[in-house]
């Protein structure tokens, strides 16, 4: 199989995919401990951190799906 | 090598149901398809739940209330309860637009995931990049109309410079910095919106399909594993369809805020 430009354009998609999920797993991970420990601390405004913590995960998981558009462009446009 | 190219042919068909299937094709107007496809049927359908549910439900409203007015006002509460938490008295003028884009959203990926006659194959209306940038448009209009209204185009603009404790000497350089950065932001919020939905639906559907696919494929070997995926991911999916209209209002709510407050 000779390594053309679909064959670099799928390689490119896994890859992006791949390293785009390490940076939000790390966040959301520290931020969904946080949470965790913000309503251990004080249960009484576990609603008022929900609604932050609900904000939070949603701007950090938009990071990983930017790049899975990238790679739905690289595997279906390219 | 073999494995892929032997197997791909169903998991790629399966892929196909994410095609938009037209049933009654328009002529195209200079560049604009207005040919009426299943996607606009499924968004057709979608709204008139949307108007009939609560239509109805304030037609019957009682002091108890039934079954139908009690989920009415369970999603009224539910949809608009960030919003005096976050922007106050001045708030209650956005009820209708969250309430319509949460109710919305939620029924239209709920109407994805229910399955279909032939006739009009499954698709859904959020998973396209069309659907989801027109409602981000939208609240992006009433978020810099409101700036506008509240501010005036003066206090508006001054929100967009640098903020007002710096001394002005060096304050009128840094706009060059702090003016395009702000317009960037407010540009990538109803892109970043958009995107947010359709990757997010698009991505539980493929999930979803390639694990069909796999089954259709291999059935003789991976038949369970890959049911109970597909079972899981399903029962996922709609949690995920609940959250996403959730963070779509939430998140139009805090933009309208930025507005309503900026420079402060």
């Amino acid at each position: 199989m000779a390594f053309d430009s679909a064959t670099a354009a799928n390689l490119a998609a896994g890859v992006a995919m791949g390293f785009a999920t390490i940076g939000p797993g790390i966040g959301i991970g520290i931020l969904t401990g946080h949470a965790c420990e913000a309503v251990a601390r004080q249960p009484e405004v576990s609603g008022d951190i929900r609604t932050v913590f609900i904000i939070g995960m949603a701007l950090t998981e938009a990071l990983a799906l930017y790049a899975f558009v990238i790679a739905i462009i690289l595997l279906f446009v390219v | 090598m073999l494995l892929v190219e032997e197997g791909g042919n169903k998991i790629v068909e399966a892929l196909h149901e994410l095609n938009v299937q037209t049933i009654v094709s328009i002529p195209k107007v200079w560049k604009f398809d207005f040919s009426i496809t299943n996607a606009v049927v499924y968004m057709w359908v979608s709204a008139v739940v949307v108007f009939l549910l609560f239509f109805i439900a304030a037609k019957r409203a009682k002091k108890e209330p039934e079954k139908l007015q009690t989920f009415a006002e369970i999603a009224l509460n539910f949809a608009t309860g960030h919003l005096t938490g976050q922007i106050g008295e001045k708030g209650k003028k956005y009820y209708y637009l969250i309430l319509t884009i949460f109710t919305y959203i939620f029924i239209t990926n709920i109407i994805g995931l229910i399955p279909k006659p032939e006739l009009f194959k499954p698709y859904t209306p959020t998973a396209n990049i069309n659907v989801t940038f027109s409602m981000a448009i939208v609240v992006f209009l009433i978020t810099q109309f409101q700036g506008f209204r509240r501010h005036g185009f003066r206090g508006y603009a001054r929100a967009f410079m640098t903020p007002s404790g710096v001394p002005k000497a060096l304050g009128r350089p840094l706009n060059v910095i702090f003016v395009p950065v702000h317009i960037m932001g407010e540009i990538f919020k109803p892109l970043s919106l958009s995107v947010r939905l359709f990757a997010n639906t698009i991505a539980g559907h493929l999930i979803i399909l390639v694990m069909l696919g796999l089954l259709l494929q291999y059935a003789n070997v991976i038949i369970l594993p890959t049911a109970l995926f597909v079972i899981i991911m399903t029962a996922f999916e709609v949690f995920i369809a609940f959250i996403q209209a959730y963070i779509f209002s939430l998140l139009s709510v805090v933009y309208i805020e930025s507005a309503i407050y900026a420079g402060h």
